[in-house]
């Protein structure tokens, strides 16, 4: 992991809130919670237990019925990065370390942001963690479980409301992706899938013959990669890629797929920029 | 357990490769992929994980070396229980040349008996087979106990073209191959003279069919100078036979540009043979034929240019005048005899006595003359015809040698160890030389010089003639002839057993060749195919184990053994088709 090319890429990178209402700590984001900020959000009728120091007295005069100001809270949104702590994750160095840069870069630029980042790492150990010490966990993280994400998230401590969660996974694996991404949509404002593919993953080399062993189930498959089994594949990948984009907009994430041959910068300024903007300009 | 053919074992050598390929695959470095299910369907036994897997090749593995033992096995033609137990058949095959004759239809004996042997050999579920042929001296075409295809494929190549002889010593031969089971059976064109001398284990089966034919029975080429003198005895054995149409071609010998052919009609005498002689200038090789009848091969002859070799003879020097006189006489009218120089060169040399000639002529000493009687050695071939009756012999001291004309205690004519030959007679007091017996008993001496000449004395034989051959001591002969290459053994005159089939034969003396003689095909008793007839005779005597088969050829169940190993390593290694794949 490049610690130092994250360090870099901090200070000119915010994260892309939402427009809707986040929920969080007390902060300076509107919430989609009633409270006691300045900014008007709406009318409404008095029902027994409202604060009366919310009512409109001047819509009460006018009107003679008892009106309610409502104000939106301002909250501080959450940002939780899940990490996939699968074997397939480790398939190449250079796709575990660009896993950890996303899931480190979120994680710094949030908290720049004041957004308070949570880091959950769905390995063989699931880890949360938050602030400062997502740095340490990401360089200890090892890619040890031997079952996908999905089956990893029960492991995981539940996932909170939050304003931004951005997962960082291949996401190749069997799954009923509507529902995972359902779930982990649920509770978050904006949901970023971060899919970190490596090299053999996109374009498999081939080879004159072959003893496929998946990463993480150790299940093998005796198969000559010829030309038609790598185009198979292709076909395969495509339609996998296809499901799991459809799977993202209809939980209404983002599916960003991160090849992890490319640089950060480039990643950053390409693939991931529904995720990152420059900062001020959010 | 037994095997029909071996070598299909070696079919087993297939499980190298295969066990190879096995731990070749298992020592292939894995490539770990991310998402197995793109690359296929996940398979019940893939996603029983790795040790399930490695269990099903293992399995494969086993299925795929039943497989090669199923299908060795059943190359190996093996037997289980009674068919295991092999039956041994004998076919002993008449190789005369008789059995070359035609029928009606054209075919020949052979062919029928080849036919016929291949019925024998699957109505007796034989497992082993053993073939004769034959022969002045019986031989062995296929086994001991060979495969029964091997065994009739070496009958289908096998040509009879023998001289007549006793079958009697094959069969005997034959039996004792047999074994107890003695199962012999007997394949002629001719039935047995007497039932009862045919031997009790032997099925005789003939197959042949009594037809004319006109033969050549002998045929002589000799060659003096650029003559060649060719004569030819044909007979016609059959009724109808009135006379026959001889060509003879005399093809271009060297120097000359066109052959000659000539046709003569011959008449055929009722019995015995006709004689024809031709000659011809400047020919090469004569081929001679008679118009295709029953037995093609009897009427077919190709002979080579035979030139004369006449003996080379010289007279040593310190003859009286009248023993060379005498001699000079006798060599002037002898044939193929020429006069050559004394030395080396010469092959008999004639001399005084006291010299080194092989022949010595005179008689040294205080002579004395014989009237009788005389005595000599009965039948030494020097004395052949000699007749000395009459004769006044005058004698010297006795020579050395083993004495082979005596009178009294005289010895007229001695012959040494090393063949030397001494005649101690003074023509000049006798008067043999003026008798019959002096040039018979000359003829002799040259016929003896003749015959211990390096080679063949004759060049033309007939089938079934024993060879000839002169050899000298101290060099390694050996006789090769059509399919045969065999020493000779022993030195002067050796009398080789008849050469089993005609052809060219070759005496070679330690590698290179000395001299060739043809044996035709040729044999008058061959040739008369009229008391050739068909028959079956059962053998008399039952073997031990002549109970009927119930099966025959290969067993089936190897194959389906191989068949059954093949299904379930392919249900087992089965694949799901690559396009239905999940997401």
């Amino acid at each position: 992991m490049d610690v130092a090319a994250v360090a870099r890429l901090v200070p000119g990178l915010a994260l892309a809130l939402p427009r809707v209402p986040h929920r969080g700590l007390v902060g300076e984001v509107r919430a989609t919670s009633a409270g006691s900020a300045l900014e008007l959000h709406d009318f409404r009728a008095y029902q027994p237990g409202d604060d009366l120091r919310q009512v409109d007295w001047n819509a009460v005069a006018r009107t003679g019925e008892l009106v309610l100001r409502i104000r939106q809270d301002e909250v501080a949104p959450r940002v939780e990065v899940v990490l996939d702590g699968s074997r397939s994750m480790a398939l190449s160095p250079r796709k575990a370390a660009c896993a950890r840069e996303v899931a480190l870069l979120t994680a710094e630029v949030a908290a720049r942001q004041g957004l308070a980042p949570t880091l959950l790492v769905a390995g063989a150990r699931p880890e949360r963690v938050q602030g400062p010490a997502c740095r340490a966990v990401l360089e200890a993280a090892g890619f040890d479980a031997h079952d996908g994400l999905p089956e990893s998230l029960g492991r995981l401590p539940p996932l909170r409301p939050c304003g931004v969660r951005v997962v960082v996974s291949d996401f190749l694996f069997e799954a009923d992706l509507p529902g995972l991404c359902a779930r982990l949509a649920r509770g978050a404002s904006a949901l970023f899938l971060a899919q970190v593919l490596d090299a053999e993953d996109l374009d498999p080399s081939g080879g004159e013959g072959a003893r496929l062993v998946d990463s993480e189930s150790g299940a093998a498959l005796e198969e000559l990669l010829t030309e038609d089994v790598l185009a198979a594949y292709a076909r395969r990948f495509a339609e996998h890629q296809r499901a799991l984009r459809g799977a993202a907009l209809r939980a209404r994430g983002a599916l960003l797929v991160a090849p992890a041959e490319d640089s950060l910068v480039s990643l950053v300024t390409g693939p991931l920029r529904p995720l990152f903007v420059a900062a001020g300009a959010s | 357990m037994s095997f029909g053919f071996p070598w299909g074992l070696l079919a087993l050598g297939a499980l190298v490769p295969l066990v190879a390929a096995y731990f070749l695959r298992r020592r292939q470095k894995p490539v770990v992929v991310s998402a197995l299910f793109l690359w296929r369907r996940p398979s019940p036994r893939a996603e029983a994980g790795p040790r399930f897997e490695r269990f099903t090749r293992e399995a494969s593995l086993l299925l795929e070396a039943l497989a090669v033992v199923a299908a060795a096995l059943f190359l190996a033609d093996v037997r289980w229980g009674d068919s295991a137990r092999a039956r041994h058949l004998v076919l002993v095959v008449d190789g005369s040349l008789s059995m070359s004759a035609r029928g009606p239809d054209g075919v020949t004996v052979l062919e029928q008996v080849r036919r016929e042997a291949a019925k024998r050999v699957a109505s007796e579920a034989a497992t082993r087979v053993t073939v004769l042929a034959s022969g002045g001296a019986p031989r062995m075409l296929a086994g001991p106990e060979a495969e029964p295809s091997r065994a009739l494929a070496a009958l289908e190549s096998f040509q009879a073209l023998g001289a007549d002889h006793d079958p009697m010593p094959t069969l005997i031969w034959a039996q004792e191959l047999a074994g107890a089971e003695r199962r012999v059976a007997f394949f002629t064109d001719v039935p047995p003279e007497s039932e009862a001398l045919v031997p009790a284990s032997v099925r005789w089966t003939a197959l042949g069919t009594a037809r004319p034919n006109v033969a050549l029975v002998s045929a002589q080429r000799r060659d003096e100078g650029s003559t060649a003198t060719v004569t030819l005895r044909v007979a016609g054995f059959g009724d109808g036979l009135e006379d026959v149409e001889v060509r003879v071609r005399a093809l271009p010998g060297p120097g000359a540009k066109e052959g000659t052919e000539k046709v003569e009609r011959v008449r055929l005498p009722g019995e015995g043979t006709a004689t024809l002689r031709l000659t011809f200038q400047g020919a090469g090789d004569v081929e001679v034929s008679l118009p295709d009848d029953a037995l093609l091969e009897d009427g077919r002859v190709r002979l080579p240019p035979a030139p004369a070799r006449p003996i080379a003879v010289a007279l040593a020097a310190g003859l009286g005048r009248t023993e060379q006189a005498a001699l000079e006489r006798f060599l002037a009218v002898s044939p193929e005899v020429a006069r050559g120089a004394g030395g080396s060169e010469a092959e008999l040399l004639l001399g005084p006595p006291g010299t080194d000639a092989r022949v010595t002529v005179g008689a040294g000493g205080k002579p004395r003359t014989f009237l009788g009687p005389f005595f000599s050695e009965k039948g030494h071939p020097l004395l052949d015809d000699v007749q000395l009756s009459g004769v006044r012999w005058t004698a010297g001291d006795n020579p050395p040698g083993k004495p082979l004309v005596s009178a009294g205690d005289a010895v007229l004519v001695s012959e040494e160890e090393g063949g030397r030959i001494h005649l101690n007679v003074d023509l000049a007091r006798s008067n043999v030389q003026r008798v019959s017996a002096w040039p018979v008993l000359l003829s002799n001496v040259v016929r003896q010089a003749r015959r211990a000449r390096e080679g063949f004395p004759r060049r033309q034989l007939l089938l079934g003639e024993p060879l000839p051959v002169v050899t000298l001591s101290g060099a390694r002969y050996t006789l090769v002839g059509p399919g045969t290459r065999r020493p000779v053994f022993g030195a002067g005159e050796v009398s080789l057993s008849p050469p089993s089939e005609p052809g060219t034969y070759v005496l070679e003396r330690d590698g290179d060749a000395v001299d060739a003689a043809q044996v035709l095909a040729l044999d008058a008793r061959e040739s008369d195919l009229r008391g050739r007839g068909s028959v079956d005779l059962p053998a008399r005597e039952t073997g031990t184990d002549d109970a009927p088969s119930d099966g025959a050829g290969r067993a089936r169940w190897p194959l389906v053994l191989l068949l059954a190993a093949l299904l379930a390593d392919f249900y087992l290694t089965r694949r799901e088709p690559a396009n239905t794949g999940g997401r």
